[in-house]
């Protein structure tokens, strides 16, 4: 084996096991030159998307439950992820490649902790959902909004005070009273939060960590693109 | 597009912690000081009337005795009297710190000064494991011990008589209990104190193993003399302690007191009887070799009143731990004490509140040489495999603990304080991503994960996650490499003086 490899040689197969293992490590550059790669071989924005981001990015979700990734390599595999979309995404627009789904998240009024909602984005962002981080503090109105401009399938609500859950209680009432309830996914997440609170206020599932919310995410576009 | 081939860190083993990967740790906090100087004088002196007009008792050994006579200890019948002067003058000749060697050179630790080590559980007959229970020590439950020993980077030292091989015979079990220490681990060991035959059996292999002159220049063994107090040093002790400072081997000079019993029912008495008893130890062993390394040791916790029990990690305890370290520091002598005692039977919520009630002052108070780190249950009656591997996830925290912080430009991270905007996070910073790995320190064993992953993982608790990783360690052990030509010397050694003690 050599000791220098020429991506331009590497065939396909080969080609998506390094994007993978690049992301794996972080590397947002070499990630970028082998999506370039891709597309200039003629793949399809989807497949690229698909077969080499994210799939390398559920190995990182695979391996950081399994404890053997920390969350700041996560983080550095869901910002590489981030910088090969620069590219895909308006490729995946223009060829009409279908969507692994839209997001919309926020932490609830009076709440300004956000940390674990951004990993959440990262976390969505890296399995190919586009998502719109409305940060914190945020009104029945401000999420209003923002489903109005992004017309989201899921809507995240974040909450880490026991003070500010209730809050998120409201926003759903809201939802229902605007008869928007059935058409969204409503997560909700936060440390004080249980499976049983979000039964209680309406919302669909409770997301303990940013891993099981990509995974619940997911289980719920699956679910909505069967019934479609 | 050509760039060099690299191996991703997908699929590598994840980030165990290796036994070479961390060394002995030095003490670098503050020294916690219970008593003033005046207050701490005051136990001293004491300790000097105790040693001048009550006297210690050396009992059933006439060559001890004449040993003190001829230093110009005043006897009666076996009582001796110590003058301050006495004790000052043979206690400055030991040496306040010292190296005790180990087979692989690496692994010799300092005994001393801001140094500490961290030895397993010494003496129990009984062992537990959560299969199994409770049951009678074996030679197979003895090497286990030593494997595990070996195998945790948070052990230095091999201890002694881990547990009690009850299947063999007592009179040579010594034999196979040194061997084990030589075969199954590369780390210091104690020597046999049960009688001198059996403590020059220990300098005897230990010279196959490094020379008898080697061992004279730095200890090879050390090894435990008990005082059975109050104010009473035995023949079997004595005559250990003998061949040990003759051959220039470590002692460690402990008075064994329950306060109630073994001791009056206050602390302050207390510590006068143990530093009395210790120091009539400690010059004793100078008049037989000036500049034998020693080490004053302590073990004490008080009895339960009530019952009469032993009880473990008590508050008394605790504030006579931090006073005997004073009063060793006092007179330039490493210390041993401390362990994660416990009077639990398995390791429960008791065992873990016991164990760090006593585990926690000896870090501290700066305990050179802790016996029974890892492993103790049942007062000392029981050694438990699983307790002994969750001893040794909290002494990697101390090891941690005693480093202190770091002050340096990385210790600050001012560079990361700088790029993250108010109300951001720094788990992606640069800064971050050179430190993460070792930032903090992270038990393997304690339970961190989210209630319902948890749940869904089993709901185990330390207990049952400890027995699993028990088993892990058993069956991923490897022996450090042992030269055959020592082996084969070695047991030559113990077949022959089995065949000759056995008669």
């Amino acid at each position: 084996m050599s000791d220098e490899i020429n991506i331009q040689e590497l065939p396909i197969e080969e080609l998506f096991e390094l994007m993978q293992e690049d992301l794996y490590d972080g590397l947002a550059d070499e990630v970028l030159e082998e999506v370039n790669e891709a597309l200039a071989r003629g793949l399809q924005p989807f497949e690229v998307l698909t077969q080499g981001l994210v799939a390398g990015m559920d190995i990182v979700g695979k391996d950081f439950r399994d404890g053997t990734l920390f969350v700041p390599e996560v983080l550095m595999a869901a910002s590489s992820m981030k910088s090969g979309m620069t590219v895909l995404r308006p490729l995946l627009i223009e060829t009409g490649a279908p969507k692994m789904g839209t997001a919309v998240i926020g932490t609830v009024k009076g709440d300004i902790h956000d940390i674990g909602q951004n990993l959440v984005s990262m976390m969505w962002e890296g399995a190919g959902f586009e998502v719109t981080n409305i940060g914190i503090n945020n009104s029945v109105e401000d999420y209003m909004a923002a489903i109005e401009a992004h017309n989201p399938e899921i809507l995240g609500l974040s909450a880490l005070l026991t003070t500010t859950m209730p809050y998120m209680k409201t926003v759903i009432d809201a939802l229902n009273e605007a008869g928007i309830r059935e058409r969204l996914t409503v997560l909700v997440g936060g440390a004080p939060l249980s499976d049983a609170f979000a039964e209680e206020i309406g919302a669909d599932a409770y997301c303990r960590d940013a891993a099981v919310a990509v995974d619940t995410a997911k289980k719920f576009m699956q679910i909505r693109n069967e019934a479609a | 597009m050509v760039r060099e081939r690299r191996h991703s860190r997908r699929g590598r083993p994840s980030p165990t912690r290796q036994v070479e990967a961390i060394t002995q740790p030095l003490h670098q906090i503050p020294v916690y000081e219970l008593l003033d100087a005046s207050a701490l004088d005051k136990i001293h002196q004491v300790s000097m009337e105790i040693l001048s007009e009550v006297g210690i008792l050396f009992m059933d050994d006439p060559e001890s005795l004449a040993i003190l006579r001829e230093h110009g200890v005043r006897v009666e019948g076996e009582l001796a009297f110590f003058t301050p002067t006495q004790i000052e003058h043979y206690v400055t000749m030991a040496p306040s710190e010292f190296t005790q060697l180990a087979r692989n050179p690496a692994r010799s630790l300092v005994i001393g000064g801001k140094h500490m080590c961290f030895a397993p559980v010494y003496g129990p007959p009984f062992v537990a494991d959560r299969e199994r229970g409770r049951r009678l020590g074996t030679l197979q439950d003895f090497r286990d011990f030593v494997k595990l020993a070996y195998l945790s980077p948070y052990i230095h030292h091999s201890g002694g008589v881990i547990v009690e091989p009850t299947d063999l015979p007592t009179p040579t079990r010594h034999l196979d209990m040194l061997y084990s220490h030589i075969k199954y681990s590369d780390k210091p060991f104690m020597g046999s104190v049960m009688s001198a035959g059996n403590a020059a059996d220990s300098v005897k292999m230990v010279e196959i193993m490094f020379g008898s002159e080697a061992i004279r220049q730095q200890p090879a063994l050390i090894s435990l003399i008990n005082i059975s107090s109050p104010r009473r040093l035995d023949d079997r002790m004595l005559s250990a302690l003998k061949v040990y400072a003759r051959a220039r081997q470590a002692v460690i000079i402990t008075p064994f007191i329950l306060s109630g019993a073994m001791g009056p029912a206050a602390i302050a008495g207390t510590l006068a009887q143990q530093n009395a008893e210790a120091l009539a130890g400690i010059a004793f062993a100078q008049m037989i070799e000036p500049g034998t390394p020693v080490v004053y040791g302590s073990f004490q916790t008080n009895v339960d009143l009530q019952s009469g029990s032993p009880v473990f990690g008590s508050p008394e305890s605790q504030l006579a731990l931090y006073v005997s370290a004073q009063l060793a520091r006092r007179y330039h002598l490493p210390f041993r004490s401390g362990g994660m005692f416990a009077s639990a039977k398995i390791p429960d919520v008791q065992a873990g509140y016991e164990s760090i009630m006593t585990m926690l002052p000896a870090v501290l108070a700066r305990v050179n040489f802790v016996l029974h780190a890892a492993g103790w249950l049942d007062g000392g009656l029981t050694a438990g495999f699983e307790k002994f591997v969750l001893d040794c996830e909290v002494l990697g925290a101390f090891h941690t603990l005693l480093r202190g912080i770091d002050m340096s430009e990385n210790g600050f991270a001012m560079e990361s304080i700088r790029s993250v905007p108010p109300g951001g996070h720094h788990l992606g910073t640069p800064h971050t991503l050179r430190n993460f790995r070792t930032a903090f320190y992270r038990s393997e064993l304690f339970d961190y994960q989210p209630s319902e992953a948890w749940e869904a993982d089993g709901a185990h608790d330390a207990y049952e996650r400890a027995h699993e990783r028990l088993q892990q360690l058993l069956a991923s052990y490897e022996a450090p490499p042992l030269d055959p030509a020592l082996d084969t010397e070695l047991q030559a050694f113990v077949s022959r003086r089995k065949a000759e003690i056995s008669g």
